[in-house]
């Protein structure tokens, strides 16, 4: 049985976003929407100063709490293990929201949607053909760009990124890369003590 | 960069919807769905304190605050309200689905009670099942909002069995000072062993959710870090005010005192049941508002190598 995940190797992540960009240009994300991001944290005192980065994604738990408080069915987990979201079925309750301890939630503001990022009304061509995927008022995340996977291909924001900082693969695969990567590299989980089991690990 | 220097990150501080690595506070349940919380507990609160001691207008007030206040509030929440019915979809794993199944129940068999004691519209053979059937939709509504927080482990000052408890407690102790209150009024005849009953377990209710609140901070003052911050917010940050003078001080401390120095009244019951309703509606906003999500990558023993 194939189950995706991703490793991000944190020693390769320079920060600069693409992966960020990549997302939103593929999702056709709205102003104020992000399905990853890569924050950052300063460390030290001058002169002896230094800039930390952590790419963080929708970690596909296992065990997914968003999908557990979903009352209405619209979380649901593939049998590749990637957990989409339905926006035709989600209510916009707001309880998988709260229930991620990762923060990846994320929802759709129905002024965006309708009026553009000016706010006028009309749509950018750009904006034109990627809204009509959102359901206004719905929660949303990452699918690991289901889309594309299905096609063979990586997500956007792995095929992106230039230092290869993001792997992505089957987690059941024991010669996979990212198999490999964890096993070799002790890949760990962020926030392994919520038991989500989160399909997302971080090497150094 | 080494996972040992990313300890670094896991420095004390709140960043907000940033891309800066830190402690976020939960931003989807707002102000509304307090408000629903509130409305929830206290309809049910009062409907079951009511149907113990057979006060008719405390049933139907109870039936209003949940079937109007809560539903009102829980609308203006929803991102897609017209959609809102499909909440009920999935029982078998939602405390939200459940709650709106006890929802369903309470005011549904509520009212054909209702109708039965004002109009005899039901025969006397089904008030027995309708009667257990809205109780039991009642204690659903007021612990399954506890449950459904208890059940967020993102959240670690929500993530414990008090949640439920709490709630419970809390919406008890407002069903009974309102019906301490609206019995006040003497418009509707009522058994004197019964008042004094309400009267005591009021008493019991205040002195059980002071210990519930006590044992809600000393769990997320030894509770993980993100625990640990919302201990902060409520007893020393900007949240501690408000906590501490209204939640503990006017919501516990104040009624109590009255109650138990001051000889009962008219105006010692509506100052208490103000003084509860509006410490029990604080303490909904603030517990939301002190949410706390922990940094990404935790204080676990796993990243500390």
């Amino acid at each position: 049985m194939t189950s995706y995940g991703m490793v991000f190797d944190v020693k390769r992540c320079i920060g600069c976003n693409a992966c960020t960009v990549a997302c939103k240009q593929e999702n056709s994300l709205p102003d104020g929407m992000f399905f990853t991001r890569t924050l950052s944290f300063e460390s030290g005192e001058f002169p002896n100063v230094s800039r930390s980065y952590l790419p963080t994604i929708c970690n596909h738990c296992e065990d997914a709490p968003c999908e557990k408080v979903c009352p209405s069915g619209a979380t649901y987990t593939r049998d590749d293990g990637i957990v989409m979201v339905d926006g035709k079925l989600c209510i916009g309750c707001g309880s998988c929201a709260v229930a991620c301890p990762y923060d990846m939630r994320t929802q759709v503001d129905g002024d965006i949607i309708k009026g553009g990022l000016f706010g006028d009304g009309a749509l950018t061509p750009f904006e034109e053909q990627g809204y009509s995927r959102f359901e206004c008022g719905t929660f949303t995340k990452c699918d690991f760009c289901s889309e594309r996977v299905d096609a063979g291909k990586d997500p956007a924001c792995v095929a992106t990124c230039p230092t290869d900082a993001r792997v992505f693969g089957d987690l059941d695969d024991p010669d996979s890369k990212v198999s490999r990567l964890i096993r070799e590299r002790k890949g760990q989980q962020p926030l392994p003590e919520k038991n989500t089991r989160p399909k997302v690990y971080y090497i150094d | 960069m080494a996972i040992s220097s990313l300890k670094n990150i896991l420095r004390p501080g709140f960043v907000g919807h940033t891309f800066k690595s830190g402690y976020r506070f939960q931003r989807y349940w707002d102000k509304p769905m307090a408000i629903a919380f509130f409305c929830g507990e206290t309809g049910a609160g009062l409907f079951i304190v009511s149907m113990l001691i057979d006060f008719l207008p405390g049933v139907i007030l109870g039936l209003l605050i949940t079937g109007v206040g809560k539903t009102f509030f829980h609308l203006t929440h929803m991102g897609v309200p017209q959609k809102s019915w499909r909440a009920i979809l999935r029982p078998d794993r939602s405390w939200i689905s459940r709650g709106l199944i006890g929802i369903v129940f309470f005011v549904g068999f509520g009212t054909i009670h209702v109708a039965g004691e004002l109009f005899g519209l039901v025969p006397d053979a089904l008030m027995m099942p309708v009667y257990i059937l809205s109780m039991a939709g009642a204690m659903v509504v007021i612990v399954y909002q506890g449950f459904a927080m208890s059940h967020s482990t993102a959240i670690a000052l929500w993530s414990t069995g008090l949640m439920p408890v709490s709630s419970m407690l809390y919406g008890l102790l407002a069903g009974t000072s309102l019906v301490t209150f609206l019995t006040s009024f003497n418009m509707y005849e009522i058994d004197a062993d019964r008042l004094v009953m309400v009267s005591a377990l009021q008493i019991i209710l205040i002195v059980a959710v002071q210990l519930a609140l006590l044992s809600l901070l000393h769990g997320a003052k030894n509770g993980s870090k993100g625990a640990q911050q919302s201990y902060q917010l409520l007893t020393r940050d900007f949240l501690a005010r408000p906590f501490l003078y209204g939640v503990v001080g006017v919501g516990t401390i104040v009624p109590l005192l009255m109650l138990l120095l001051l000889p009962t009244g008219f105006i010692v019951t509506t100052i208490v049941a103000a003084c509860v309703l509006a410490g029990f509606c604080l303490f909904r906003l603030l517990v939301f508002r002190a949410g706390v999500l922990d940094p990404i990558l935790s204080p676990a023993d796993i990243f500390r190598r």
